[in-house]
């Protein structure tokens, strides 16, 4: 917003500026923003190097400006309550867990069944209502416009294979408290018939609290266990799940379904009879809209220290829960359990050299400041600065990427808030009293998360939504944040209404150029405020370029046992094939050159400054869309817009400024292409041993496959800016 | 010249073919739920309602679902019906069935926007006749030969042609493409002389939208006066000039002072013909709609179902206006007031733009139509296509606008930033209303704005109404327009002083 208004002003001031020679008014006194605006626009070039330097540097800043979290939603009182898991709980667990583990069919199908029909009525046990989901594994599809539509509700009914056919169990505790319309989602991954102990663990900590649940007087909201058949993935059941939860069927729909994989049910129907006493509902079960979930496991690494409590949160397109889930799991986690709660970090850059350099000098301005005035909180340890930066980096990726890092980010696609607890057990976990505090410590923290949930009055909304972690219990929010972004990209119009000011010879009053009264001629006059529409003409050419060429790899998907390799090859082939192709069809630019023949700047300079315009149009949609991808996006983008100049431009001048400027395009074009900027990251955090031209191509496709807005973003925002200004560097003068 | 026509065809086809295949394409974007495209008011899909009620002989009106015309019902509710009956598959997804009836109804609006493409060129070369021919009488046609390479009339059809906003409200299902239709086909009529098709148009646009009630001035200044014209005062000028010029041959100036007198005198015949034209035309239309209501109830029902659905903005559901999120917020007792108030806010432009811009109606017409799809109730985006489109008919004038860039730009931005705010709000659940408000009023303010620095006194003094709430705004596009027509008077004016001292010299 704060870039249209400047937007207004400026173009506010060339109205007010124009060459009037009609009017024989004195000349008046413009406003002083307008004055302002016209003083920006003149002093563009130090502009852009002031925000831009800024920008960056306020990146940089982020860790010292994250606050301390605080729980914001008074209803929660985490902890207040004392946990009430006994020992009765964990034997019925450790029992369940020897029942399940102690199956050893040698089919899996007969495993997977038998650990189930188990599960089951262990679970019925307890008084809940058990009943089966069945889902379709659906393998990847094209559709990178997902994103704008409403989650998807039609089931489609076409091409599964019923070997891809996985079974979720799901029990529902009602609440005797509550009325039925609310719930808490617990859920835990299981592999139905080759689990690992992991696995099994995890199953045991639920079935913990799930058992306490169904005895406790306070529950106000329904519990739903989904124990998720994770045989394709954690992802795919659940999201499976909740979207059969969230569609009403009307007709025999689901019956058409049962038909059409008879041979799975008639296996069900065998495997039923022993546990005929049981009541297993055929039919989809409900509780009441979802309040928050959990998703817990148990990791298969063991730590060497203490139990470790890992968070996800980053759930598609950048999206997060509510920071107050988070932060009642850092709570109890921290002050209740004595578990140490970690978030994901980028570990290369923990013994990056810089980023310590960087630490200390920021440690040694916090001191200075505090000495001057020690009510400035200003500044932290090195340590902690590298600690915190290499976790703000992980989350900065983690969702400009825009794929969910959990199954949670399924839950995030339908507003409920939900994370992903990964515990990770102290190593020596064959001693029998050690399980048992381990399982003990795993279930009150999950007790009191649901609890504390079951409190809730409405649904999360007091704490933050946009926000960025640097440590389990630090984070900068977006009012924060997006100061770095807002100095970013805040040059980028002054430039284009500098240049097309330029190009217009619209007099700014300040640089007391000449008039144009002279007029070079009547036709000139006309049209010379159209004259962008040539320019226009080729961004809006390039655009479309940009979106075949998103849109291609619908289409080689299609082409039968292709590597990753050649389809990558393929993909870039194409797309340079188009461009030549698309200037065929609508006509090359550069036949309407007559136009301004006699401007040599003007050219270049209006299509550079319709450029700039379009990647600030771009860069904005895409910070409200997704914030991370638009701030690395920019990182790359606005540097080399703000630098393209034509490179014959500089040859000819030959003096060293001209040189360096020439080199500085030259990197930046080539690192901001994106298949070049992946590999370079790549090799800076991974090595350079594991280049692989495939890997850029499972990269795109991991992104379309999980709907990802920066697949969008890198085919129609990022791709065609980057050629634009590769035509601007290559154009001829 | 025949290279220019073929290529226009060209381009018409080739925007049916983008129509048509938006139209078969699976329906990603679910563009007829937007809310950017239908509205209570233009939805099909409430229209389809509406007959189906009607169908199983209840009041098309009951429920506050259908509040359109009966004739619309009675028009395209039968090209709904097949889908009505298909109701399960309606509300799952769309099976092969189906698309042939949506295609069925999808070539209404095609042809409805092909028609309006047509009417709309004609226009703009009666238009263009019109302007070359008083250019010529006043001697300065010469300067302005550069503008033979772009036909206005062509260039205004194409960009109503392909405007995303005009394809976007054709596919997606809004009943726009034919209430834009009504309105050219006023404007068409007007200009051509044609006094019944005039009065046609208008009555319909008024029935089906109301807010074209408004464009009875410029159509009756446009019957009355003809085509746009450069200001009456030049002409005037022109004779003193000759006259002064020409002291020995005085019998000579009182002929072009005649002359150009006879030009600039208002017609009484076709406007007393269009009055009673459209008296005719609305006695018929309310006949038909009395008879079309009968059974339900009576005009009175549907004038407040309608009308009264319009003026009283009993929706609040959101749009790309500016009201209903104020409505939503006002209190109860304050209602009826700023309801007077905003309505108000179009009837205050309409005498100070039409004292402004008398010599130049049709451009009038496009700046009411500008104001009125700003400040309306429902606003679609569809409305946005008719004025744009209009806007492509003043070529000539616009040529020097200085802001064109900028107002592109807007546009795109808001246009895509539209949906993803929607998407915020309501789907993500991240973002509230004030986001997607947000957009709306960044739209109203492409269209509108703050204040004034046109160079223009007089412009600034008459257009700015009082303004009572938060539209304190005026106009971006239709000041920078109004603006760049009256610089273009004014240097017509300029080039016939010069012209007539040049002669002196």
């Amino acid at each position: 917003m704060a870039g249209m208004i400047l937007g207004d002003g400026i173009l506010l001031s060339y109205r007010f500026n124009m060459p009037k020679t009609e009017t024989e008014t004195p000349k008046m006194k413009p406003r002083p923003i307008v004055r302002l605006a016209i003083f920006l626009i003149s002093h563009s070039l130090l502009v852009c190097v002031v925000c831009c330097t800024a920008g960056v540097l306020a990146l940089l800043l982020l860790p010292l400006l994250a606050k301390n979290t605080y729980i914001s939603e008074n209803a929660l009182m985490p902890g207040s309550a004392s946990s009430m898991i006994s020992n009765r709980d964990i034997s019925e667990a450790n029992r369940l867990a020897s029942d399940l583990s102690g199956l050893n069919f040698e089919p899996q199908d007969a495993a997977a069944l038998e650990s189930r029909g188990i599960l089951t009525k262990y679970m019925s046990d307890l008084g809940a209502e058990v009943s089966y989901h069945k889902f379709h594994h659906k393998p990847n599809q094209f559709h990178p416009l997902h994103f704008f539509s409403s989650p998807d509700s039609t089931s489609s009914v076409d091409n599964f294979s019923c070997s891809a056919q996985g079974v979720n169990t799901v029990g529902i505790i009602r609440a005797p408290r509550g009325d039925g319309k609310e719930a808490i989602v617990l859920v835990t991954p299981y592999k139905f018939g080759k689990s690992g102990t992991a696995e099994t663990l995890s199953l045991s900590i639920a079935y913990t609290v799930f058992s306490l649940l169904s005895r406790v007087t306070w529950l106000a909201k329904d519990i739903i266990w989904l124990v998720a058949d994770s045989q394709y993935g954690e992802y795919a059941p659940v999201e499976a799940w909740l979207r059969d939860y969230h569609t009403p069927v009307f007709t025999g729909l689901g019956a058409l379904n049962a038909d059409t994989c008879i041979k799975i049910d008639d296996l069900y129907a065998l495997e039923q009879k022993p546990i005929a006493q049981t009541k297993i509902s055929d039919g989809f079960r409900r509780a009441g809209t979802m309040a928050a979930a959990l998703i817990f496991k148990v990791a298969d690494r063991n730590e060497l220290l203490e139990d470790t409590l890992n968070i996800y949160a980053e759930a598609s397109n950048g999206q997060m829960p509510n920071l107050d889930l988070i932060n009642i799991v850092n709570y109890l986690a921290v002050h209740r359990q004595g578990l140490r709660v970690k978030v994901e970090k980028v570990l290369s850059l923990l013994d990056s050299r810089w980023l310590e350099i960087l630490g200390e000098i920021f440690e040694v301005l916090g001191k200075v400041a505090r000495s001057l005035n020690p009510g400035w909180k200003f500044g932290i340890s090195a340590a902690d600065y590298v600690e915190g930066s290499a976790t703000l980096a992980s989350s900065l990726y983690n969702q400009a990427l825009g794929i969910p890092t959990g199954p949670h980010g399924a839950f995030r696609d339908f507003q409920v808030d939900a994370i992903t607890l990964e515990i990770s057990p102290k190593v020596s976990s064959h001693n029998k009293a050690r399980h048992n505090e381990f399982l003990l410590r795993g279930g009150r923290l999950v007790e009191g998360v649901v609890r504390s949930i079951n409190n809730l009055l409405e649904k999360f909304h007091q704490s933050f939504f946009l926000y960025m972690l640097t440590s389990p219990s630090k984070f900068v929010s977006v009012g924060v944040y997006m100061i770095a972004f807002a100095l970013l990209v805040a040059p980028l119009p002054l430039v284009a209404a500098s240049l097309y000011a330029d190009a217009n010879q619209l007099d700014l009053g300040v640089k007391n150029t000449k008039s144009t009264t002279t007029a070079p001629d009547e036709l000139d006059i006309t049209f010379r405020s159209w004259k962008w529409l040539y320019a226009a003409k080729e961004v809006f050419l390039v655009h479309v370029w940009g979106a075949a060429v998103s849109l291609l790899p619908y289409f080689i998907c299609q082409i039968p046992n292709c590597s990753p390799t050649t389809s990558s090859v393929i993909w870039v082939s194409l797309s340079m094939l188009g461009l030549p192709i698309l200037y065929l069809i609508a006509g090359s630019p550069s036949t309407h050159v007559s136009i301004s023949q006699h401007e040599e700047k003007g050219e270049w300079a209006i299509l550079k400054s319709v450029t700039i315009s379009a990647v600030f149009i771009g860069l904005l949609l895409m910070s409200v869309v997704n914030f991370a991808t638009a701030e690395i996006g920019a990182l790359l983008l606005v540097p080399m817009c703000l630098m393209a100049q034509p490179l014959m431009l500089d040859m000819k001048a030959g003096k060293f400024r001209s040189f360096f400027r020439v080199i500085c395009n030259m990197v930046l074009g080539f690192v901001a292409f994106p298949p070049a900027a992946y590999f370079v990251a790549k090799t800076l955090f991974e090595g350079s041993d594991s280049i692989n031209m495939g890997d850029f191509w499972n990269w795109m496709e991991s992104l379309w496959a999980w709907n990802s807005a920066t697949y969008i973003y890198i085919g129609m925002v990022h791709l065609p800016c980057w050629a634009l200004c590769l035509h601007i560097l290559l154009h001829s003068c | 010249m025949e290279k220019k026509k073929r290529g226009f065809w060209r381009w018409l086809i080739a925007s049916v073919m983008l129509r048509l295949i938006l139209i078969y394409l699976p329906k990603t974007f679910n563009l007829a739920s937007r809310p950017e495209i239908s509205t209570p008011l233009v939805s099909l899909r409430r229209l389809a309602e509406g007959y189906w009620l009607k169908k199983s002989s209840m009041s098309p009106y009951a429920g506050s679902m259908y509040h359109g015309s009966p004739l619309l019902l009675s028009l395209l509710g039968p090209l709904t019906v097949k889908r009505i009956e298909g109701q399960p598959d309606h509300l799952l997804c769309s099976d092969g069935d189906d698309s042939l009836h949506i295609l069925g109804y999808s070539l209404v609006f095609v042809i409805a926007d092909i028609i309006s493409a047509l009417l709309i060129r004609a226009t703009g070369h009666t238009l263009q006749m019109a302007y070359r021919q008083s250019l010529n009488s006043l001697d300065i046609v010469d300067l302005f030969k550069s503008s033979d390479s772009l036909s206005s009339g062509d260039v205004a059809a194409l960009v109503y042609l392909w405007n995303p906003f005009t394809i976007a409200a054709c596919v997606g299902l809004s009943t726009s493409p034919v209430e834009n239709l009504v309105v050219i086909l006023a404007l068409h009529g007007a200009c051509k002389g044609l006094v019944p098709l005039a009065a046609f148009g208008w009555v319909m646009a008024t029935h089906l939208s109301l807010y074209p009630a408004i464009l009875i001035i410029p159509v009756i200044l446009l019957l009355g006066y003809g085509p746009d014209t450069p200001p009456r005062k030049l002409f005037l000028q022109k004779g003193y000039g000759k006259n002064g010029d020409n002291h020995s041959s005085d019998n000579c100036g009182q002929q072009e002072t005649n002359h150009s007198k006879a030009e600039v005198t208002f017609s009484w015949r076709p406007v007393i013909h269009f009055l009673f034209w459209s008296s005719l035309w609305s006695t018929y239309v309310l006949v038909l709609c009395s008879i079309s209501v009968k059974p339900h109830g009576s005009l009175w029902e549907m004038f407040r179902r309608t009308y009264g659905f319009i003026l009283t903005v009993e929706d609040m559901s959101p749009n790309i206006g500016v009201l209903w999120y104020f409505f939503a917020e006002v209190f109860d007792f304050f209602r009826s007031f700023f309801m007077i108030v905003f309505h108000l806010n179009i009837l205050f432009m309409i005498l100070p733009l039409a004292i402004r811009l008398k010599h130049r109606p049709c451009f009038l017409a496009f700046i009411y139509i500008a104001i009125s799809s700003m400040l309306k109730s429902y606003p679609s985006v569809g409305d946005s296509a008719l004025y744009l489109g209009l806007l492509g008919l003043f070529l000539d004038e616009l040529a020097d606008m200085q802001f064109s860039f900028f107002l592109l730009c807007g546009y795109i931005g808001v246009s895509l930033l539209s949906p993803v705010m929607h998407n915020l709000w309501i789907w993500r659940g991240t973002g509230n209303a004030n986001f997607y408000y947000a957009t709306g009023m960044a739209y109203a303010c492409l269209q509108e704005y703050g204040c004034s620095f046109t160079e223009d006194s007089d412009l600034y003094s008459f257009s700015l109404p009082p303004p009572p709430t938060i539209i304190i705004l005026q106009i971006i596009l239709v000041v920078e327009s109004v603006s760049a027509v009256l610089n273009h008077d004014r240097k017509l004016r300029k080039l016939s002083v010069t012209k007539l001292r040049d002669g002196n010299s």
